[in-house]
């Protein structure tokens, strides 16, 4: 399967983004992103499992900010 | 012993919100939002779980419009000194606790100024109309309780905020004394800054405090430092509600209060206000029935108040007669509470008044020892 991971602006968001794509049925987890570069944003983000555009627009259409996307592509 | 002292703080708590704290401490010990272990995960989700549960009781839009401060008074210092700026005029009530009249009276050496409105018990329209007759042109908030902490007077904030939004004024109300009596529903009421004590009616444990707006972002910052958001920048993050909650959050003060949302969830507000309501019509007729007893407002609907009330004895002072409570060991607040306004609109600042608040713990024998003990005093 397909992994995406998202960096947000804040744990809260990343936890509001976890709710709201788990009750979309697409799988995510919160995962701890590396500090210190531009877009470490909460120094939290979402790993997507699946299709990650879809999930992409679900937390934009709910006001999610999404900091940066990074497609991993391994498989699970 | 017998606690009549719930507009202080309420007690006892729940049993839930006692283990919910003792589960925080012992289990999700780590700091939340700061590393990513599974228990600093778990306290960030339990953080997480009490802004949800708060933005679903008050009908707010999501949990990132919650901001947990450190009591209802840091709440409303953050708003008044975070959006006004030099100039700037404030309307209030004739019924403000110090937590209003206080700030705003520091910040008018930053050339902002304020006035008080009248407060008509029971006649809503005057109210509005007071308020409305108060505004200025320099008018650039309205920040009221919801409740007045003395006599228990609601004030018609539905209305109110209806009328500055026609003006273009946002609005600021203190619900200490409401939250967990009334029902208060941000989306119908358009509250733009809604302020809570978590340790009053919400039944949580004192330390926490609560903010909640959707217009944080208009709000300045009077705290800046950690909050685990772009730690490579020394710029304060905007992002809510982490903005504001620079520093370590009380964990186990918000797993409490979570716990004591989830209380008046499971009980009802219904059934509780109605409740408290019952007992208090009691103490009001009871005390009515006493010659001596110095009633200040009418009877007590719920419309127009809050389940709590104050009276005197002819002829004593306030702390005279809550000692003697003491002494049977019923435990009253006498004095000012800390709200000369409200004390000044009924001409009780000489001598205070007997304030009695009940909870849904409260039983109505607990009300009749009380009128017993009142009615053995002579003055």
């Amino acid at each position: 399967m397909k992994k995406a991971l998202f960096t947000v602006s804040s744990i809260t968001y990343a936890m509001k983004g976890r709710d709201l794509l788990s009750s979309r049925g697409i799988k995510c987890e919160i995962h701890r992103v590396p500090s210190g570069n531009a877009h470490s944003g909460c120094g939290y983000g979402l790993i997507i499992y699946g299709d990650a555009e879809s999930a992409a627009r679900i937390l934009s259409q709910a006001r999610v900010g999404v900091l940066n996307k990074k497609y991993l592509g391994a498989k699970r | 012993m017998i606690y009549l002292d719930n507009a202080a703080t309420s007690f006892p708590k729940p049993a839930s919100v006692m283990r919910s704290v003792d589960f925080a401490i012992r289990k999700l010990g780590a700091n939340p939002g700061r590393s990513g272990h599974r228990m600093s995960l778990a306290a960030a989700g339990a953080v997480y779980e009490c802004r949800k549960a708060l933005a679903g009781f008050f009908n707010a839009p999501g949990p990132e419009c919650v901001v947990f401060t450190l009591n209802c008074t840091h709440a409303i210092n953050m708003v008044l000194k975070g959006l006004l700026r030099a100039d700037d005029h404030v309307v209030i009530s004739c019924l403000e606790h110090n937590t209003i009249t206080r700030p705003l009276k520091a910040l008018e050496a930053l050339g902002i100024s304020f006035s008080e409105a009248k407060v008509f018990p029971g006649d809503d329209s005057a109210t509005v109309s007071s308020f409305k007759s108060a505004i200025t042109a320099k008018t650039a908030l309205i920040a009221c309780t919801h409740a007045s902490n003395v006599w228990g007077v609601r004030l018609p904030i539905q209305q109110i905020c209806a009328m500055a939004h026609r003006m273009g004024i946002p609005t600021l109300v203190d619900a200490a004394q409401s939250a967990g009596h009334v029902p208060i529903d941000l989306g119908k009421t358009g509250i733009d800054y809604l302020c809570l004590a978590g340790h009053k009616g919400l039944f949580g444990p004192m330390g926490v405090g609560v903010l909640i707006t959707s217009c944080g972002e208009r709000l300045a910052t009077t705290v800046q430092g950690g909050t685990g958001l772009n730690s490579d920048s020394y710029l304060q993050t905007d992002v809510m509600p982490e903005k504001f909650e620079s520093g370590t959050q009380n964990l186990a003060g918000i797993a409490g209060l979570h716990a004591g949302i989830d209380f008046l969830n499971s009980v009802t507000l219904k059934k509780i206000s109605g409740h408290e309501h019952r007992l208090i019509r009691h103490l009001y007729d009871g005390l009515a029935r006493i010659k001596g007893v110095q009633l200040y407002m009418p009877a007590p609907d719920p419309h127009h108040f809050v389940p709590l009330l104050s009276f005197n004895i002819a002829g004593l002072h306030s702390e005279a007669v809550a000692e003697i409570l003491n002494k049977h060991k019923i435990y009253v607040r006498a004095g000012l509470h800390c709200a000369p306004a409200a004390h000044r609109f009924c001409n009780t600042l000489n001598r205070g008044a007997v304030r009695v608040c009940p909870s849904a713990f409260t039983k109505m024998s607990d009300i009749d020892a009380l009128l017993n003990v009142v009615d053995g005093i002579k003055p």
